[in-house]
């Protein structure tokens, strides 16, 4: 079982007297992705900038990388953390080695040069290192903030709507970058909007509002509450529903049904969506 | 080098490399070096050569002569040189404007451009301190500033032995020179790149800020009109303690400076 690298526990923080975030808890182990989904103002860029400790938690507590957070170890942690926010945030006058360099640096990075060439690489954007930040396209803006948050090979990574704006051939390159940097072993926290992509890219789902609403799989937040509805058609053209909890259970109503003497020619397992189980969690006027 | 001050120089280094490249941020402290330079040597060079007298033929200064005869820095000048040498001093109190205009352009743009390009966020998330990046903002716009102070002051000073009469350079460089250039001066610009911070934290374009830090012009203003409608050239005793100020001042604007630079003020209060 991979260890814990991010621990929230009990997070709450409010801001005057709105409560941006209430009593939040939610882990993500290394090598594995945790998306963060809610609406507008559930309270998401609160949290992420609590994790990066860029601002304090009213209460509760934060464990990043085994070490809890606290105002005094907060510069340490992070060390610890890579961010992406959700806007790249690059020095637009200056070139994209020149924007890592500065970062390397501020880390205190040795061999600063080589730290860079070899993030460079790993976003795939060595070929346009000495263009000016501001001349490139969104996608690639989003691959040298990538780079940025990577300068230092933090093992704990939090990404702010890392594909927001991004055409759809950006967005899987920005994607697929993630899903490799699980594969090293880092753990990720997502924060979207995109339901999809939360379902592609994410080993378990943290659904937020205010409060955390659900925080499971997304195999397992498809099959809540209701359970699966599967369809039979027959050959006689009729059809017939039912509602299963697991679909383990559906070899036991067909093999019911064919020793009935009823002749099945379709099963079709009606799975829920993602967006169905999430509109049911955060309200539709959400 | 500590891990604090290599932050520190890592950001500066940054700034003035985005700095160089911005035009809107480096004309106007050049605009300003020019234009404090000139009006003096318009008045004490150029008026008399288009008038074709001397300032001493002119006798626009006959009464001040015997008063300026006795300040330490003009003894053993008499004449056309004495009053060339008395109003160059006067002069020199306008080349302060030089600090305050270079720190205010410099700073605005130094710290407004990293919230126009949202660049702050990613940079609280390093490990850099509130102080660290105060000061990291700070250093460029101030060694700028400075470099191009003392520039236009040796340039002044350059000007005054190649245009003025002989002995009138060597006044130049007394301890009234030095408290104004060394000592007044830069804690002029260190109060005026503390203001610029802090005001530059609640606007969002430069210009805005600008406009309000600028009002520190006008106390160096009425004290060079005051020199000259008075006939006197202020007292190093007087700009000594006005450096006491100035550092009194400075203390009080670091302390608001740090409070404004907390990270959760940035990301919740900056606009």
């Amino acid at each position: 079982m991979p260890a814990d690298l991010l621990v929230a526990d009990r997070l709450t923080r409010a801001f005057g007297d709105r409560v941006a975030v209430r009593d939040l808890s939610l882990s993500v182990a290394a090598g594995e992705i945790v998306a963060l989904l809610g609406p507008n103002g559930a309270g998401k860029t609160t949290t992420m900038r609590m994790l990066a400790g860029l601002i304090l938690a009213n209460a509760g507590t934060i464990t990043i990388d085994r070490v809890r957070v606290s105002e005094s170890t907060a510069n340490n942690a992070r060390r610890a953390i890579g961010l992406l926010t959700e806007t790249p945030g690059l020095w637009e006058r200056l070139t994209v080695r020149a924007n890592l360099l500065t970062y390397a640096r501020l880390q205190n990075l040795d061999e600063p040069q080589q730290q860079v060439n070899r993030v460079l690489e790993q976003v795939d954007l060595a070929d346009r290192a000495s263009e000016l930040a501001g001349k490139l396209s969104k996608g690639l803006k989003q691959r040298a903030a990538l780079a940025r948050a990577l300068i230092h090979q933090p093992p704990v990574l939090l990404l702010d709507e890392p594909t927001s704006g991004l055409d759809p051939a950006s967005a899987r390159h920005v994607r697929d970058l993630i899903a490799g940097l699980r594969d090293q072993g880092r753990a990720i926290l997502v924060s979207t909007h995109n339901l999809a992509e939360a379902e592609t890219l994410a080993d378990r789902i943290a659904v937020l509002k205010t409060e955390l609403l659900a925080f499971d799989s997304p195999a397992a937040l498809r099959n809540r509450g209701e359970g699966i509805e599967v369809m039979i058609e027959f050959e006689d053209g009729s059809r017939q529903g039912f509602t299963v909890t697991e679909l383990s259970h559906v070899p036991e109503i067909v093999t019911r049904l064919v020793n009935e003497g009823r002749r099945i020619t379709r099963v079709t397992p009606d799975r829920r969506s993602l967006e169905d189980v999430y509109l049911s969690l955060v309200g539709t006027d959400a | 080098m500590s891990p604090g001050w290599g932050r520190i120089t890592a950001l500066a280094r940054k700034d003035a490399a985005e700095l160089l490249r911005n035009p809107g941020a480096i004309v106007p402290p050049l605009l300003m070096a020019l234009g404090a330079l000139f009006p003096g040597f318009l008045v004490i060079i150029g008026a008399p050569m288009f008038a074709g007298r001397t300032l001493e033929e002119s006798g626009d200064f006959n009464e001040a002569v015997d008063v300026i005869a006795t300040m330490p820095e003009l003894v053993g000048l008499t004449g056309n040189a004495l009053i060339q040498a008395f109003l160059f001093h006067q002069f020199a109190l306008l080349l302060l404007m030089v600090p305050v205009v270079s720190a205010t352009a410099l700073a605005t743009h130094a710290v407004i451009g990293e919230k126009q390009s949202k660049a702050l966020e990613p940079l609280l998330a390093t490990p850099i301190s509130t102080v660290e990046l105060l000061a990291a903002k700070a250093l460029t716009p101030f060694l700028f500033a400075l470099a191009l102070t003392w520039g236009t002051a040796a340039l002044y000073i350059l000007g005054s032995l190649l245009l003025g009469e002989p002995g009138v350079w060597q006044t130049a460089l007394g301890p009234r020179t030095f408290v104004l250039f060394v000592m007044v001066g830069p804690l002029i610009e260190l109060a005026t790149l503390l203001v610029s911070v802090v005001v530059s934290s609640r606007a969002n374009d430069p210009r805005s800020a600008q406009q309000l830090t600028s009002l520190l012009i006008l106390p160096i203003t009425a004290v060079f009109i005051a020199q000259l409608m008075g006939a006197f050239v202020i007292p190093v005793a007087a700009l000594l303690l006005a450096a006491l100020g100035l550092l009194i001042m400075n203390a009080l604007l670091l302390v608001i400076g740090v409070r404004v630079f907390q990270r959760e003020t940035i990301l919740t209060r900056w606009r």
